[in-house]
């Protein structure tokens, strides 16, 4: 019986594996190595990929800047509400992508709730790259926020009262002890926000539409070369696994990092008012 | 994300086939989804653009009928073996659509070339886009229109969709697309270029049900409703394509 029982877990576990990695392997398989590579390089595949990548790497700056202190704040501090706001930060993870495209356009588009004070300004959001800017920001934040909150959180709160205590000010404390004991669950938030960002499809082309050079990101060249040139499609979906392949790798490397700099953390913290 | 839509798309049709295998399958182009939908409310549908479905019967979707937006498509896919001689279905125009507020102020095609106009157009390969490309090469302001396209749209329904919203100040899109945006979209400056759409049997398919429904398509009742939604009937409906 107990035999039994494990081999139908083996058998389910492997027909699970398959079904994932199947798919991902049969993007490799369905073009060669060759047409991969020249289909990298055409003008479609270059245009998206330089996009994708501007696009993603302003919007990861933004991610840090601003999700950092926001998670500083609800990790390291009790107050009323602060589990609301948790939640409310959180939403968008959950919320599916085509829903944050009509909420951005409703709150920034040409005739959405901030419409005319954009307008007032000489704004106009829609069809522009910052649009894709903001459309990243909003669902691939949340993936950082979270990892940095629970970071920021497993901070032992009297390193940090012991080194208000020896005088150190909030902001030296922040720098010199919740940043470097939090920086793996940092890095960790990082890289999947920066992959979720990277992989953003449903809200970029309902708020900021698709075009090559300007808004037409990787996943959504992949969605207008489909029916044009498939190789294109296929070679920009592989690369695109590779990079979530890495983000991965990154993000198992992380908690042995982690694990060191905690273990050195007794030692830190003094020497951290000195 | 296309891939999982595609691969989605696939399996809804080919598993619910065998659930459901009396029901005929039509693969039309998306400004046809009003007049099948109302003269055949019990069909399966998929609208989309006419090179997306393309992509889809090539992949093996499941389908008993497809209709394009252009005879191109239907024409190639014939060549493939995939779909029977494809014949003509109906005619629509092109034309320039401007939401009902026109806060551009967008009179005729020539408002169009001004800059820092938000022009949306269906991306390459998509016949609404295809034919409004092909019409304004041939117009000398062509090229001062096209540098003021903000997004390549992958249906004419999304097209008409950011017109709607405002969020576009012109997009073009066919005549028959305005009557169902509800007025939210309004035509300007005639027609810009001449659609034909063409209708094919899927080889694979189930030939009897398909049949059916292009020769009622093609019937008096079928012309009538395509001409009450707004395309161009002719009296060469029916005549193959080559």
């Amino acid at each position: 019986m107990k035999r039994l029982f494990e081999v139908a877990c083996a058998v389910t576990a492997g027909l699970a594996f398959a079904f994932l990695l199947l798919p991902l392997v049969a993007l490799f398989l369905r073009v060669s190595p060759g047409a991969l590579v020249s289909a990298l390089v055409s003008e479609p595949a270059r245009e998206a990929l330089l996009v994708s990548l501007e696009t993603s790497a302003i919007a990861h700056v933004i991610i840090l800047a601003a999700g950092t202190p926001v998670a500083y704040l609800l990790g390291t501090r009790d107050f009323r509400g602060r589990r609301a706001l948790i939640a409310a930060v959180e939403l968008p993870l959950v919320l599916p992508p085509a829903v944050a495209g009509i909420a951005l356009l409703a709150a920034f588009g040409s005739r959405g709730l901030l419409g005319d004070e954009l307008d007032l300004l000489g704004v106009s959001l829609p069809f522009t790259q910052a649009a894709v800017v903001l459309a990243i920001v909003f669902v691939a934040s949340p993936f950082y926020i979270r990892q940095a909150v629970a970071a920021f959180g497993a901070v032992d709160r009297t390193l940090l009262d012991a080194a208000r205590t020896l005088g150190a000010a909030p902001g030296r404390v922040f720098a010199r002890v919740a940043l470097p004991l939090a920086a793996g669950g940092l890095g960790a938030g990082s890289s999947l926000a920066f992959a979720r960002g990277l992989g953003e499809f449903g809200a970029t082309i309902i708020f900021a539409g698709s075009f090559p050079g300007e808004t037409r990101t990787a996943p959504l060249a992949i969605y207008a070369e489909l029916d044009r040139d498939f190789d294109v499609a296929v070679a920009l979906g592989a690369l695109l696994v590779l990079v979530s392949v890495a983000v991965l790798a990154a993000v198992s490397l992380l908690p042995a990092w982690t694990r060191f700099t905690s273990s050195s953390a007794t030692t830190f913290a003094p020497s951290a008012s000195t | 994300m296309r891939l999982a839509a595609l691969a989605l798309a696939v399996a809804l049709v080919a598993g619910c086939g065998g659930a459901d295998d009396e029901q005929l399958t039509v693969f039309a182009a998306s400004s046809l989804s009003e007049v099948f939908e109302q003269l055949e409310p019990d069909a399966r549908y998929n609208f989309a653009g006419s090179d997306e479905l393309a992509t889809q019967l090539r992949e093996g979707a499941d389908a008993d009928v497809y209709a394009s937006a252009s005879p191109g498509h239907a024409v190639d896919l014939h060549r493939e073996g995939i779909v029977e001689r494809p014949r003509l279905l109906a005619a629509n125009q092109v034309v320039l659509v401007v939401p009902r507020s026109n806060r551009a102020g967008i009179e005729t095609l020539a408002d169009v070339a001004r800059p820092g106009i938000r022009l949306v157009i269906a991306a390459p390969g998509v016949p609404a886009g295809d034919y409004a490309r092909e019409a304004l090469e041939r117009d000398p302001r062509g090229d001062a229109i096209l540098a003021n396209v903000v997004s390549e749209e992958q249906d004419v329904k999304a097209v008409v969709a950011k017109v709607a919203l405002g969020e576009a100040d012109a997009g073009f899109a066919y005549r028959t697309d305005v009557e169902p945006a509800a007025g939210d979209v309004v035509e300007v400056g005639g027609a810009l270029a001449r659609a034909e759409y063409a209708i094919a049997l899927v080889r694979e398919g189930d030939r009897d049900d398909a049949e059916r429904f292009v020769e009622r398509m093609l019937a008096p009742e079928g012309q009538q409703a395509l001409l009450g939604a707004g395309f161009v009937t002719t009296s060469e409906a029916g005549r193959p394509l080559p």
